[in-house]
């Protein structure tokens, strides 16, 4: 298990290398240059592309920037959006806010969905079974955005139930019933898509013989189902569950936008923007950290609840 | 067959299906008695409605499933009339049963002894550790070896025989009277198979079981059968004890059933029935094997033939034992075999 | 139990010569299939006929396609003509007067009510209705819901979806966006079915080292989050429509390319194959006739659920400010512009909102559809 987990993270360390390096190529190839404002006088101009070394080769300003990282876990400065302040204090107060929309909407859509698609498979063909799946077709086809916009307009405009736009504040209940607008437009996909996922896969096990068995033993109908399906059909669910938190960060780009949270989103569309590149190195680097991170954590998680895979045996 | 006092009687059961279709009549007045300390066998092929028959003593048909009819009398009981909470009391306890696929029989993701704890935890309220050393006896008793070890592995690092004597483990755990036996050895190796059938005989005999064993492979029936019945299309058309039919044969459903069977003197082509069984949405009127049957008389596509009285314990449905029927004689290789079967278990005896 | 004793009684009428070992025509033999031969396409067909939902679905996207192409040339004005005086007209549909989403009205809050008889600023016949009334220091105050149309002195036009910023008509930018949105969703998944199936099939067909370099490729290229993969494409690109397809493209191959090489491990070893090969079949053959048919499911199925997702895909490049260049506009386009002013032009999100919606929801039900259709066993996944 311990040699496993060292495995993945070497491959993990391998590929964010790659991802940087890939980054930095593309980024300081863009036709556009960092300093492109004709107010600039050649000279200030030259000085400053001397001071950051924009002027060598680009082999040469690649291996300076990697000694920097490599050597004094130096990721550069922002140059635009905030001039002279470390790529990582700039995002430090901008990423706990990313993440705890997209955390908290995903930890609280997964139990959920869980739920509902299992009430849809135990009523299979139902009323409720089917007023379940319009939910789940209605929830997973239109965007995320759209939720966002019409939460926006009605919930936060016309009914003036929430704030419309992220609120700064000291009292921790003004942020957060800021926030909650945001995280439920979030938080209806991976609903959804755990929902119809689940009700599959439960359906399946309720027709297994191990659900039988339990039931010769004396289980009533529910109990078998709650001591031996449920489990059992949680396990293939994961598999979806796995690509949601790759895409962890990705996914609140738009509804942070929305709703003018300063978050990891609206920076990373400003750095783009503003050619602030070793910002927009650093932003995706930590997207691409993140997303690894939580997918391998996931991975894990599947060896605990899985015995076949914790023993070696096949992933199913 | 009338001195001996059944333990469970089954009673013109008729159950259908609700299907897409129509309604399918899988069990259609079906009527045997099972008595205490015997192996009764169903034979049948696929579809014939054995595995529902006993689905439904069981009380674990599936929800589209209706019992039109009849009466399961167990203990004074009518088991098509229980409610769930009180067949759960029965279920495990007093019947159990053993699956055909101990592969998918068994829940992939649960340590073996919990899922033998859980039914001894149920029925007896043993503690955690009593029932862990009940089980671990029970395992040891099948033939599992290293019980304690075994104990805390999963299904899928038992082999295929080793799993059907944990399911075994599992229906035994609480000492039930009946035990059904679905087709247990179909899904497993052939030489596992003899040695799963002569564990199931042991544990019948040192516990003093009434076992169901549904199968489709006459072989196996004359291997464990006290007495047999042969199913078709939902019916009964033949039973009688062990010697009943297999010496003395009487429904051309039985003869072709016997001499479909493998046999290590017989060099000719193994005999198949023609033609496919019945569509049970649509039950025909008359016999249900006539189309199929090459002693068919014309009255089989008439009239539905009722049981005829070949001794105090072998009864046949078959129009040919009528005293207007012609004269008709098993095939002659079947007489040549079950001549030779008799021959050898006379030796047998002997030795 | 009915024995023959105790049951004469019901059998006395038994006829003597009904007793007679029945005459057959022909000999007993397994009885024959007797439905025609119905042929994997025309059986996923069948089945697919049989799902209203996906039918209606169907149906819908036809429609949304053909005014996808025809729409933009229904009214005289282009997707690009501009005129500020016009900017922010309301949606106005002849026959929908009564419907204020529809009759191209807006509410002016707070004005002097004495004002409102002066035709300078408001011209006759704009005025359609006033609430609100109060006095505040003396001075008479309403709300008054005007004709848009008529107040800024275009009353013989009609937008039906209304004008944006721009005063360029939405109606004809809303149909052509939907053409761009539909063109880069269905150019990016043929273009992902396409060389996913080619790479797919030569890794799993090979197998071997072939095989392994070709996978640690495709997982490294997956590793990437997929919203800095499309990043840096973009970037680099530029924002042409070309460029955005492929940065659609880029990462999403990957998955069809896994699941075909899946299908090539599962049926490469199996017995007819084996049997192709000894014949002396050559590769080629073998990929294309033998072994990419029992895809075809999977394939078809996969392309019909991605379509939403690169259409979701677009959109959100387009919020995040990489969508398609000006004047050009997609879906996802027109809904960031329209975001920007929801609160006071909201008929400008409804449009396009509900039409993406509505492509969505027609295209999943579609693609489920077809997943049952092909593949009976997956029913609900």
């Amino acid at each position: 298990m311990a040699r496993y987990v060292l495995q993945r993270l070497l491959a993990m360390l391998l590929t964010l290398f790659i991802i940087v390096t890939v980054a930095f190529l593309v980024i300081r190839l863009m036709p556009t240059s960092i300093y492109d404002d004709p107010t600039i006088s050649a000279e200030v101009l030259d000085m400053i592309q001397a001071k950051y070394h924009l002027d060598r080769p680009l082999i040469e300003q690649y291996g300076i920037f990697m000694k920097n990282v490599l050597f004094k876990g130096d990721w550069g400065i922002s140059m635009k959006i905030q001039p002279n302040v470390p790529v990582f204090q700039v995002l430090g107060g901008k990423v706990p806010l990313t993440l705890f929309i997209n955390v908290v909407s995903l930890l609280a859509s997964i139990p959920i969905g869980l739920i509902f698609g299992a009430i849809a498979a135990i009523r299979k063909n139902t009323l409720t079974d089917h007023g379940i799946s319009l939910f789940v077709i209605l929830f997973i086809s239109i965007p995320s955005f759209i939720y966002a916009t019409l939460l926006q307009y009605f919930a936060g405009y016309k009914f003036g139930w929430f704030p419309i736009t992220y609120t700064v504040s000291d009292v921790a209940a003004v942020k957060y019933l800021s926030l909650f607008l945001p995280t439920l437009s979030l938080a209806l996909d991976p609903m959804a898509k755990v929902a119809r996922y689940m009700r599959a896969e439960l359906i399946e096990s309720l027709n297994s013989e191990y659900i039988l068995l339990a039931r010769t033993k004396g289980f009533t109908r529910p109990k078998a189902i709650f001591r031996h399906a449920i489990r059992n059909s949680c396990i293939p669910v994961l598999n979806i569950i796995v690509p949601m938190f790759a895409n962890v960060l990705g996914g609140s780009l738009v509804v942070e936008n929305i709703f003018a949270i300063p978050g990891m989103g609206s920076l990373m569309i400003k750095s783009i923007n503003a050619n602030d590149h070793y910002l927009t190195i650093a932003i995706l680097l930590i997207y691409s950290l993140v997303s690894l991170m939580t997918v391998l954590i996931v991975d894990l998680l599947y060896a605990v609840i899985d015995p076949r895979v914790r023993m070696g045996g096949k992933k199913q | 067959m009338k001195e001996q006092n059944p333990i469970l009687q089954v009673k013109d059961l008729t159950v259908s299906f609700n299907a897409f279709a129509g309604k399918v009549q899988a069990v259609r007045g079906v009527n045997f008695d099972l008595n205490k300390g015997e192996t009764l066998c169903i034979v049948g092929e696929s579809g014939s409605g054995k595995s529902v028959t006993n689905k439904a003593i069981m009380g674990i048909l599936s929800k589209n499933a209706v019992i039109e009819r009849g009466e399961i009398l167990y203990d004074g009981m009518d088991l098509t009339k229980l409610t769930e909470k009180q067949f759960c009391q029965i279920r495990g306890k007093r019947i159990a049963m053993v699956f055909q696929d101990p592969l998918s029989a068994l829940n992939p993701i649960m340590k073996v002894g919990k899922q033998i704890t859980e039914t001894l935890r149920i029925h007896q309220n043993l503690s955690h550790e009593e029932a862990r050393k009940s089980a671990i006896e029970l395992m040891g008793a099948v033939g599992i070896p290293e019980p304690e070890k075994r104990f805390n592995q999963y299904p899928f690092q038992f082999s295929g025989g080793m799993r059907q004597r944990i399911v075994i483990v599992i229906a035994l755990a609480c000492n039930p009277e009946i035990l059904i036996c679905d087709e247990p050895t179909t899904a497993l190796d052939v030489t596992i198979q003899s040695k799963i059938l002569d564990l199931i005989k042991t544990l019948k005999k040192q516990r003093d079981l009434s076992v169901i064993f549904i199968t489709h492979n006459m072989g196996v029936v004359a291997n464990m059968a006290d007495r047999i019945c042969v199913m078709y299309a939902g019916k009964i058309v033949e039973f009688g004890t062990s010697d009943d039919i297999f010496y003395h044969p009487a429904h051309p459903y039985t003869w072709a059933l016997l001499s479909a069977m493998p046999d290590s003197e017989s060099r000719e082509r193994l005999f198949s029935i023609p033609g496919a069984p019945p569509n049970m949405l649509m039950p025909p009127k008359g016999d249900a094997f006539a189309p199929r049957n090459l002693y068919a008389l014309d009255i089989d596509f008439k009239e539905e033939p009722p049981f005829f009285r070949l001794s105090d314990t072998h009864y046949a449905a078959t129009w040919l034992l009528h005293p207007y029927a012609p004269k008709v004689e098993m095939p002659q290789e079947l007489r040549k075999r079950i001549e030779r079967m008799i021959e050898e278990d006379k030796k047998y005896e002997q030795q | 139990m009915r024995t023959f004793e105790h049951a004469a009684p019901e059998y006395s009428s038994l006829q003597k010569e009904d007793f007679k070992l029945h005459e057959r025509d022909d000999a007993i033999h397994d009885a024959k299939f007797e439905t025609k031969s119905v042929g994997f396409f025309k059986d996923a067909m069948l089945r697919f006929g049989k799902n209203t939902a996906s039918i209606i679905a169907f149906i819908i996207i036809c429609i949304i396609a053909f005014f996808s192409i025809l729409g933009p040339m229904m009214n005289e004005y282009g997707y690009n003509d501009q005129d500020l005086n016009r900017a922010n007209l309301p949606a106005r549909i002849p026959g929908c007067e009564k419907i204020n989403l529809l009759n191209g009205s807006t509410v002016l809050k707070n004005r002097r009510k004495d004002n409102l008889t002066d035709t300078e600023k408001y011209p006759e016949g704009c005025i359609l209705e006033i609430t609100n009334e109060s006095v505040v220091n003396g001075v008479k105050m309403c709300d008054v819901r005007i004709d848009t149309y008529i107040y800024s002195g275009y009353g013989d036009d009609y937008f039906w979806f209304g004008t944006d910023y721009l005063g360029r008509d939405l109606w004809t930018r809303v149909w052509r966006g939907c053409r761009i949105s539909l063109i880069i969703a269905f150019a990016a998944v043929l273009t992902n079915v396409g060389f996913g199936v080619i790479y797919g099939s030569i890794a799993g067909y090979y197998g071997g080292m072939v095989d392994m370099v070709m996978m640690r490729i495709a997982e490294i290229i997956q590793a990437f989050p997929n919203i800095v993969v499309m990043t840096l494409f973009i970037m680099y690109f530029g924002n042409g429509l070309f460029a955005i397809i492929m940065a659609l493209v880029v990462r999403d191959w990957v998955g069809t390319a896994t699941l075909i090489r899946a299908q090539f491990y599962r049926f490469k070893d199996s017995e007819y194959v084996l049997a192709a090969r000894t014949l002396g079949t050559k590769d080629r053959t073998l990929i294309f006739r033998h072994i990419l048919p029992n895809a075809i499911g999977p394939i078809v199925t996969r392309t019909m659920i991605a379509i939403p997702s690169a259409i979701f895909a677009e959109s959100f490049l387009a919020y995040i400010g990489l969508g398609i260049r000006a004047p050009e506009a997609s879906l996802g386009v027109l809904l960031s512009h329209a975001q920007t002013v929801l609160l006071q032009y909201p008929y400008q999100t409804v449009f396009p909102a509900a039409l993406i919606s509505v492509l969505m929801i027609s295209f999943n039900l579609f693609g489920n559809g077809l997943r049952d259709a092909f593949d009976p066993t997956q029913r609900g996944t």
